[in-house]
């Protein structure tokens, strides 16, 4: 269990940062949701409470004791995942009865994420070589590969691509030389027509169009980006204040208290409001980036620079979505946007990093 | 596991700190992406949140109410109704919109698409009404139920027209029709908006800008649905006084009941002012229905029925006048010296006039008779007699004089201007010299001479009036104006009176407009009949179709107060037809407005 010393080495700062954030969040929520049924903000409440108690509980289990378990872990998710995909199209009703299955009711596909870490972990806890070898690229590629076909085709396009900076994430640690990039890169457009071609819906395809062009078609994605814009820009540099902004409440913006919170905090706080969350979202993030040295083995440095590249990704994504720099993925903001799969996945994540950091003066 | 304490983690290390710095990089160029927007763009984003949140909605004024003279009986008024429209804009596709669309209203896509198609000219955030005159318990409730699903549909409330008395003076008041596009680009029609209806015949008509009003303006605070919030700014609507018209309801709901089942017009006028009491045609139709904005079935059927009820007959039927141009021949004929009152023709039946027999529609024939007798009777044999006397022009130069041939300018447009002939006119229609045996038909009335009702009302008020004409008209304010604006010819008032000796007699001496008599109310009037084809032809053809029924008088004969003139088609002849509606109607203004004055001296 945890001793003395694990228990002054957990990294309150960490902790800390992180419960700010998702504060920062339910007040946001709260905002962009309390005239609509349902009380989005206590529910979110709930969630972070529970999160906070499961990442604590995750603490008494010693990492290494999860990487052990990682492949039975990452299994069983994609056995759910893809009994969902089955059986989800066979009979309607049987999706529910899987879904039911899965944690909380939440998304089963959010919490892959974490499968998805471990596993990788593992798979490179004792490789050694100074670059990236061909057994190994295919074998760290094809374990993102399956979970991320299985979720991209629920459809799930935002989870998926989630799952591609946990891949390089390890994939840079791991060293790739000039062959590797260029093999990759090939493989990405290859995988990206086929994409296209054969895989993506309509509506996903138009949502990549419309980044280029979010005017072209005012009343479908595009529209969202636009609304998402005018209520950002028309923030200004002190918002239009706290439950003030006309965009969202009104309803102009779509997805106001999930995806697009950002378009939420940017016309009721303004620049001012934008700069301070990204700000203590740095901070988080730094805290999470400048944590990567403090681990104690190969697999602990692995985890926690997966955990900084998913959630700097999912951040940055999100924020250039809402502003048409990326196109609309339905890739929430950790912490910040309303889901509790999504809150429980960031907490077991951080709770990871802690889990890491808290063992590292340990001899074994 | 084997410890890995030793291991040199150097390089990926370097490598984690290089995409952290990478990191911090990306964010500061987003944040300087949002600073841009934020600070740089505020203005254009600011201002385009504005006009997301605010609209601006047209309050329609309600039209101003038209009354009858009394004030007192509203002939048109308004009440509320609701219309649907669709915005386009709010559309993602136009096809598939108008399909989920059609269930909800009941309607067909082709007839949606024909309505939308209607007004593709329009910029797409214009509204474009697609269904009106809802019922509110079950469209309109029925659509606010589904208001999320249907973005694109507004439910507005307007103000419709209505007639209370639905068919009563139709042809009068006339009928509001949507504004067609072509109507909308029109300079008349520069402020009005899509789907707003305009009076198209009649007062509504004519009136036009006097009745529509100012509509009011509404600016609301919407979501991203369309539904109202809050209420930034409000105009009222407003509505112009009420006109009062010359109509007089009783006298014209009369005419209406008295004219019903047949076809014809009856105008009756003021004698004093020339305003219309009543205008009434048959058959007719219940302007409620082109209200609605869409009625197409309806419309074709009305424009489609060979009776013509959208004709206004006393306004746009020509006719023939028969004998009841004969007074105008008189007053020529007096005026000219060609005969005096005393001047005796005789009449067997039949004469010859230029080696043709031309006939007495009193087959025994009336023997001597001299002018008011000749009135009394409407006997053709003695107006053929002033008819060879008289020069064609000479005729048409009095008729002229008496408002035919000439439109008489009453309010309503769409008037015909009937015919007089003339040298002149036929020189330029048929290019043929005039000859004398025509103008023995035009002596009786007949021949290519062509009147309207309401030319014969004032004509007939011309003669009440002993020369002085008066404008017809429908607005009772313009009463003053058109005492004013009255004229006189240079006929001597003494040449009138001996012919309205003989329409006195005609009335009131067991003549042939004896049907017309009112105890106590001194009718003067004359009678006709004309033939709606030539005898020739009906005695070729073997038709014996009925003649057209005319009446034309007034009341009483000194300090007259009303005119009556009535036309029945194949009514039959005019002392049987029209002039027993005429007496009912002379019963009922004298009844009204002729009471004894009270004693003066108290």
């Amino acid at each position: 269990m945890i001793d003395r010393v694990q228990l002054r080495e957990i990294d309150w700062v960490l902790i800390g940062l992180l419960l700010l954030n998702a504060v920062i969040g339910i007040v946001l929520i709260y905002s962009s949701a309390h005239y609509l049924a349902g009380n989005f903000y206590l529910r979110q409440l709930l969630w972070l409470l529970v999160s906070l108690v499961i990442l604590f509980l995750t603490l008494t289990v010693d990492y290494k004791g999860l990487l052990g378990f990682s492949p039975y872990v990452y299994g069983l998710f994609i056995a759910v995942l893809a009994g969902m995909l089955v059986f989800g199209k066979a009979v309607s009703g049987a999706k529910s009865w899987v879904l039911r299955l899965s944690v909380f009711g939440g998304q089963p596909s959010e919490l892959a994420k974490i499968a998805l870490i471990l596993l990788l972990a593992r798979i490179f806890s004792e490789y050694r070589r100074k670059s990236l070898g061909l057994e190994f690229g295919i074998l760290s590629v094809g374990v993102t590969v399956l979970p991320f076909v299985v979720i991209g085709l629920q459809p799930d396009l935002g989870t998926a691509v989630s799952l591609l900076p946990i891949l390089f994430g390890a994939l840079i640690l791991c060293g790739l030389t000039r062959k590797t990039v260029v093999l990759l890169l090939v493989g990405t457009l290859v995988l990206g027509f086929t994409g296209w071609t054969f895989v993506l819906k309509d509506y996903q395809k138009k949502r990549l169009i419309t980044l280029v062009n979010p005017n072209k078609d005012p009343r479908g994605t595009g529209y969202h980006v636009l609304q998402s814009k005018i209520a950002i820009g028309s923030g200004g540099l002190t918002g239009k204040g706290y439950t003030k902004g006309t965009q969202s409440q009104l309803k102009f913006l779509p997805a106001r208290h999930t995806d697009f919170i950002g378009s939420v905090l940017g016309e009721e706080f303004g620049f001012l409001g934008i700069f301070a969350v990204f700000l203590s979202y740095f901070f988080f993030l730094a805290r999470l980036f400048t944590s990567v040295p403090l681990s104690r083995d190969r697999a602990g440095m692995y985890i926690i620079f997966m955990v900084a590249c998913l959630l700097t990704f999912q951040f940055l994504v999100n924020v250039m979505m809402i502003v048409g720099l990326f196109p609309v993925t339905g890739v929430p903001i950790p912490l910040l946007s309303y889901g509790g799969s999504s809150l429980l996945t960031t907490f077991l994540a951080v709770g990871l990093v802690l889990n890491v950091k808290m063992r590292r003066c340990v001899n074994a | 596991m084997d410890s890995p304490i030793y291991e040199d983690l150097t390089s990926p290390l370097k490598r984690a700190r290089f995409v952290f710095i990478a990191v911090a990089v990306l964010f500061a160029a987003v944040l300087f992406f949002y600073w841009k927007i934020q600070i740089l763009d505020y203005g254009k984003y600011w201002a385009a949140s504005e006009s997301n949140r605010t609209r601006e909605v047209v309050i329609p004024a309600p039209r101003a109410i038209l009354t009858d003279r009394g004030g007192a009986v509203i002939l048109a008024n308004n009440i509320g109704a609701f219309k649907v429209s669709l915005i386009r804009e709010n559309t993602r596709n136009l096809e598939e919109s108008l399909a989920r669309i059609s269930p909800l209203l009941g309607l067909d896509v082709a007839v949606l698409r024909q309505r939308i198609d209607k007004y593709k000219t329009l910029p797409l955030f214009r509204p474009i009404v697609i269904k009106d005159d809802l019922s509110l318990k079950e469209e309109v409730s029925r659509i606010e139920a589904r208001r999320m699903d249907f973005p694109e549909l507004v439910i507005e409330t307007e103000p419709k027209r209505y007639y209370p008395f639905f068919s009563l003076a139709a042809h009068a008041l006339g009928y509001l029709q949507e504004l067609t596009p072509e109507d909308l680009r029109s300079a008349a029609f520069k402020d009005r908006k899509v789907g707003d209806m305009a009076g198209k015949t009649g007062i509504e008509g004519a009136y036009e800008s006097r009745l529509a009003g100012v509509d009011g303006k509404l600016v609301e605070i919407v979501d991203s649905l369309g539904r109202k919030r809050d209420e930034l700014d409000r105009v009222e609507p407003r509505q112009n006084a009420k006109l009062a018209l010359t109509l007089d309801f009783d006298l014209q709901a009369k005419a209406e009941e008295l004219l019903a089942g047949k076809e014809g017009a009856i105008v009756a006028l003021d004698a004093r002012t020339g305003g219309v009491l009543a205008m009434a045609s048959f058959p007719t139709y219940d302007p409620n229905k082109f209200v609605n904005r869409f009625t197409p079935e309806e419309w074709v059927d009305l424009v489609k029925n060979p009776d013509n009820p959208l004709i206004n007959r006393a306004l746009q039927g020509q006719y023939s006048p028969g004998s009841i141009f004969k007074p105008v021949m008189a007053i020529g004929a007096l005026d000219l010296g060609l005969i005096t009152e005393q001047t005796t023709f005789f009449c067997s039946g039949t004469a010859m006039f230029y080696n043709r027999p031309f006939h007495c529609w009193f087959e025994p024939g009336h023997a001597s008779l001299n002018l008011p007798e000749a009135i009394r009777q409407s006997c053709n044999i003695y107006f053929y007699n002033v008819g060879m006397r008289m020069k064609i022009d000479d005729i048409a130069r009095y008729a002229e004089a008496f408002g035919l041939g000439q439109k008489t300018s009453v309010d309503i447009a769409g008037e015909k201007p009937g015919l007089v002939p003339s040298t002149e006119w036929k020189r330029k229609t048929q290019g043929e010299v005039w000859y004398p045996g025509e103008t023995i038909s035009v002596a009786i009335g007949q021949g290519p001479l062509q009147v309207t009702p309401i030319q014969i009302a004032a004509m007939t008020a011309q003669i009440a009036n002993r020369g002085t004409r008066l404008q017809p008209h429908l607005i009772l304010d313009d009463d003053a104006k058109t005492i004013a604006a009255a004229t006189r010819s240079s006929i001597p008032s003494e040449t009138i009176e001996k012919v309205i000796e003989g329409m006195w007699r005609s009335a009131n001496m067991e003549g042939t407009g004896r049907g017309a008599k009112v105890e106590g109310f001194d009718v003067c009037s004359k009678t006709g009949s004309t033939q709606t084809i030539g005898r020739e032809t009906s005695e070729r053809l073997g038709i014996k179709k009925k003649t057209h029924s005319w009446f034309t008088g007034f009341a009483p004969r000194n300090n007259p107060q009303i005119i009556v003139t009535v036309l029945i088609e194949f009514g039959g002849m005019g002392g049987e037809a029209a002039a027993p509606v005429a007496g009912k109607l002379f019963k009922l203004f004298k009844d009204k407005y002729d009471r004894p004055s009270p004693a003066p001296g108290n």
